[in-house]
């Protein structure tokens, strides 16, 4: 009973996740600018990969017809999940920076840019 | 309109290749010998009852490109090493002596990657030390180790090899004990047959039909698969510090590379 209600939240996650995806997707092919677009990617990398792979983990854990390979299987997705959580928002936030200091992309609509104002521009 | 025309354009190819490959036949009949080898190399990567014919290896595609097509890969290999040489020829006589310390990235993304080079090392091993029993080997383990070399430069500075002590003459050295241990592999059947008065093939891994000449399959029943977990080192070896050359040389900034070559010319 409790395999099959956690079998259903990690396949939930995933389709969850898969609809994450599709959002991230259009947001990335749609949206005005660059951080606008950044925001989006990173939607789709948390919200679309780190959340599938958790309910990969619940759902390889809670199957016991693979017998001992699910605790290896949910192992291995359980550190690529955090790996994963690790490098996206490192990644973005080093796009953003370099973005930022090279003055490649303005965000728009700017309300206030603290870090402009510190760097003196 | 524009847009139309060119997706409408994409599906008719797409329907024209699929219809003619495949109802029609362009291809030419499916190639039953083609199947047949393949049969014949799934049924051998592992089979204890032929001996004189497997390679020992669950993983059919280590099989194939270390003992079946060995001295293919072997000659691979030795293009990717005259690769290097012509860039160290390009590069000849730039030094790291004179690069200066770069501040390289934040701190946020400098901190998650001193947390990424020991899995990442880890997981090049893994791939490399596994690579008879799962997918990969030699050459995709290597090129994950130096994916070490690109976060160094770009996180960190390109200073940072001269901090760890990785210089050019040392990359190399390691990367020719890397080709010298693939060399040796190939060689000691030869050698040991031919001080046992006995005949031996090159790149052998068991026994043939006309030779006794055998490497050892397993380890206190640990499947090494022969020779190719001693390639897949080598080869690691091999390309990892083959692929750091390169990234080394051009991660150095231009004007640096540009003095030196400049000064060159001048002689």
């Amino acid at each position: 009973m409790i395999d099959e209600i956690a079998r259903y939240v990690g396949l939930a996650l995933l389709v969850a996740g898969s609809v994450i995806n599709l959002i991230g997707a259009v947001g990335l092919s749609r949206f005005k600018n660059f951080y606008l677009r950044l925001h989006a990617a990173t939607v789709s990398t948390i919200g679309g990969t780190f959340y599938p792979l958790l309910g990969l983990v619940i759902v390889s854990l809670a199957t016991p017809e693979l017998g001992e390979l699910r605790f290896f299987m949910g192992g291995s997705l359980l550190v690529a999940a955090f790996i994963l959580l690790l490098l996206a928002p490192a990644g973005s936030h080093a796009l953003a920076r370099a973005t930022h200091r090279a003055k490649i992309s303005r965000p728009e609509p700017v309300i206030v840019d603290y870090l402009a104002e510190d760097r003196g521009d | 309109m524009r847009k139309y025309l060119v997706l409408a354009s994409i599906v008719l190819t797409t329907a024209v290749v699929a219809y003619v490959t495949t109802y029609l036949g362009a291809l030419g009949p499916l190639g039953l010998d083609t199947r047949y080898l393949a049969k014949l190399f799934l049924a051998n990567t592992y089979n204890p009852a032929h001996r004189e014919l497997t390679a020992m290896s669950p993983e059919a595609v280590t099989s194939i490109v270390w003992d079946f097509r060995g001295i293919d890969t072997l000659y691979e290999t030795v293009v990717f090493y005259m690769a290097i040489i012509a860039a160290l020829a390009i590069y000849r006589g730039v030094s790291y002596s004179n690069v200066r310390r770069g501040s390289g990235l934040s701190l946020i993304v400098k901190v998650v990657t001193k947390l990424l080079i020991p899995i990442n090392i880890a997981v090049a091993v893994s791939i490399a030390a596994h690579g008879h029993l799962t997918p990969g080997g030699g050459f995709q383990a290597g090129a994950a180790l130096a994916v070490v070399s690109v976060l160094l430069a770009v996180v960190y500075s390109a200073h940072s090899f001269v901090e760890l002590g990785v210089n050019l003459s040392r990359a190399v050295a390691l990367r020719s004990a890397g080709l010298l241990a693939i060399a040796l592999v190939v060689f000691t059947p030869i050698v040991i047959s031919a001080l046992t008065g006995t005949q031996a093939y090159l790149m052998q891994n068991y026994v043939k039909v006309d030779s006794a000449f055998s490497f050892p399959a397993h380890v206190q029943s640990q499947l090494i698969s022969g020779t190719l977990i001693w390639f897949n080192l080598a080869e690691f070896l091999a390309v990892s510090f083959g692929f750091f050359i390169i990234f080394m040389l051009l991660s150095l900034r231009e004007e640096v590379v540009r003095e030196w070559v400049g000064k060159e010319d001048e002689h």
